[in-house]
């Protein structure tokens, strides 16, 4: 509410004017009760309006005054001994007709009721979102869940596989190379089903443009059988399935593999024991 | 006297409070009458029905509505607005201006006793056009703000800042005389 503008809006002298409808009255009465400026402002105009009423105007001549008071002698108290004093404590209390009480008490309860209605609304605006965000939250833990679980099945499936199939572990090294002279990988290798698991113990890492590829390494030469991420350490990466090697190896190769090995590229190998 | 106790002895019908609002008011509140109805004798007649008016239905004022004051000149202003658009005033009337009133005051030695040393040319000093038409219409006239809007075509809103910016100079001059 921009006070200042309500005050030189005009609404406050047309209301001394008395030329405001009973619904602009009522709200500048209101007004000025829940503004202090306004209030002031008001008591300055209608002080301001009687000293220019009072200046413009003339007193009346004593007959017109004659005449008034004979036309309110019929109205006055016959008790000529109240004085100015004690005329306040004799005054006639007037009580508010009924319906003006219910009126106030009614506009009470209305503006309660909507105090209580915005403070409720921003209330439920404030638990809503706060209920939007677990639901976030619940649904991001549910997604991580799942996949905690798809995870453990997998390793279970793994493990199963592990303890179930007939795997001989091949030891790749690169010690008898000059590529990466403490590179370690295990294979495991189950023949008859033709089952390849690799685990890294240790890869240097490459960069971007490169990947390890594995070679089994058999009658036909070597065959890529899968890529093997480095960064993985120590879990096992299923590789393509083998049926007939003497030995494995792993090479560096172009990002996503090559059809033959780089052989100058050779970083680990280990033959079938 | 305080405004509360001026309002309770007026309401409890006391001659001797009736008589001080009286000596408070009356030049006031004939003021509003005779500006607007510049004819004496119906200006007083005005008057007369007014404040028998005032005090007859002092218990219809309400002091949560405003001040006694703005509530009396209300009757007044708005009894004489009333007796200028009855038959008993020609349509001529509103053709008076602030200076007729000026020079009526001044040529009426009847009532140029009364008139002490603010006159109302000093009070209207600085207005200017725009204003000076706001008050002539409005309080001389008997105008209201939504007839000079309707009458001579100009925006409410522009109507109500004139009147603000007209009594503010009125304003200016009362405290300055």
């Amino acid at each position: 509410m921009d006070i200042q503008a309500y005050i030189t809006s005009g609404k406050l002298e047309l209301f001394l004017l008395g030329e405001l409808s009973e619904r602009e009255r009522a709200e500048v009465v209101s007004m000025a009760a829940q503004y202090p400026e306004i209030q002031q402002e008001l008591d300055e105009l209608e002080q301001a309006m009687f000293d220019i009423d009072n200046s413009i105007g003339v007193v009346p001549s004593t007959v017109v005054k004659t005449k008034i008071f004979d036309s309110l002698e019929s109205e006055f108290k016959v008790d000529t001994k109240s004085s100015l004093g004690t005329a306040p404590m004799e005054g006639k209390v007037v009580p508010l007709s009924p319906w003006k009480s219910f009126a106030v008490a009614a506009s009470i309860v209305a503006v309660l009721a909507s105090a209580a209605a915005i403070f409720y609304a921003g209330k439920f605006y404030e638990k809503e979102q706060q209920f939007t965000a677990l639901l976030q939250d619940q649904s991001v833990m549910a997604g991580n869940l799942n996949q905690v679980k798809l995870e453990f099945e997998e390793k279970e499936s793994q493990l199963d596989k592990l303890v179930a199939g007939d795997f001989r572990l091949v030891k790749l090294k690169g010690e008898s190379l000059n590529m990466q002279k403490d590179a370690s990988v295990n294979l495991f290798w189950d023949q008859s089903a033709n089952e390849v698991f690799v685990a890294v113990n240790n890869l240097n890492e490459l960069s971007e443009e490169y990947d390890y590829q594995l070679w089994a390494i058999g009658d036909q030469g070597p065959i890529g059988i899968g890529l093997v991420n480095e960064g993985m350490k120590m879990t096992l990466q299923q590789m393509q399935a083998v049926a007939q090697a003497g030995a494995f190896a792993i090479t560096i190769e172009p990002k996503g593999g090559s059809e033959a090995p780089t052989l100058d590229k050779l970083v680990v190998i280990g033959n079938v024991a | 006297m305080e405004e509360q106790q001026l309002i309770a002895g007026l309401r409890a019908k006391d001659r001797k409070t009736t008589e001080y609002l009286y000596e408070k008011y009356s030049r006031a509140l004939f003021g509003v009458v005779s500006r607007i109805i510049f004819d004496k004798d119906l200006a007083e007649e005005v008057f007369h029905d007014s404040f028998v008016k005032i005090i007859q239905k002092i218990n219809s004022y309400d002091e949560s509505k405003g001040r006694l004051y703005t509530w009396m000149a209300n009757i007044c202003r708005n009894s004489a607005i009333d007796k200028t658009r009855s038959k008993e005033i020609s349509q001529s009337n509103k053709t008076n201006t602030i200076d007729d009133f000026v020079y009526g005051f001044e040529s009426n030695s009847d009532t140029l006793d009364h008139v002490n040393g603010i006159g109302v040319k000093e009070l209207m000093n600085d207005l200017n056009e725009d204003q000076h038409f706001i008050i002539e219409h409005i309080y001389f006239k008997g105008y209201t703000h939504s007839e000079i809007s309707e009458e001579f075509d100009i925006p409410l809103g522009t109507v109500k800042s004139r009147v603000r910016a007209a009594i503010q100079v009125l304003k200016k001059n009362i405290d300055s005389i």
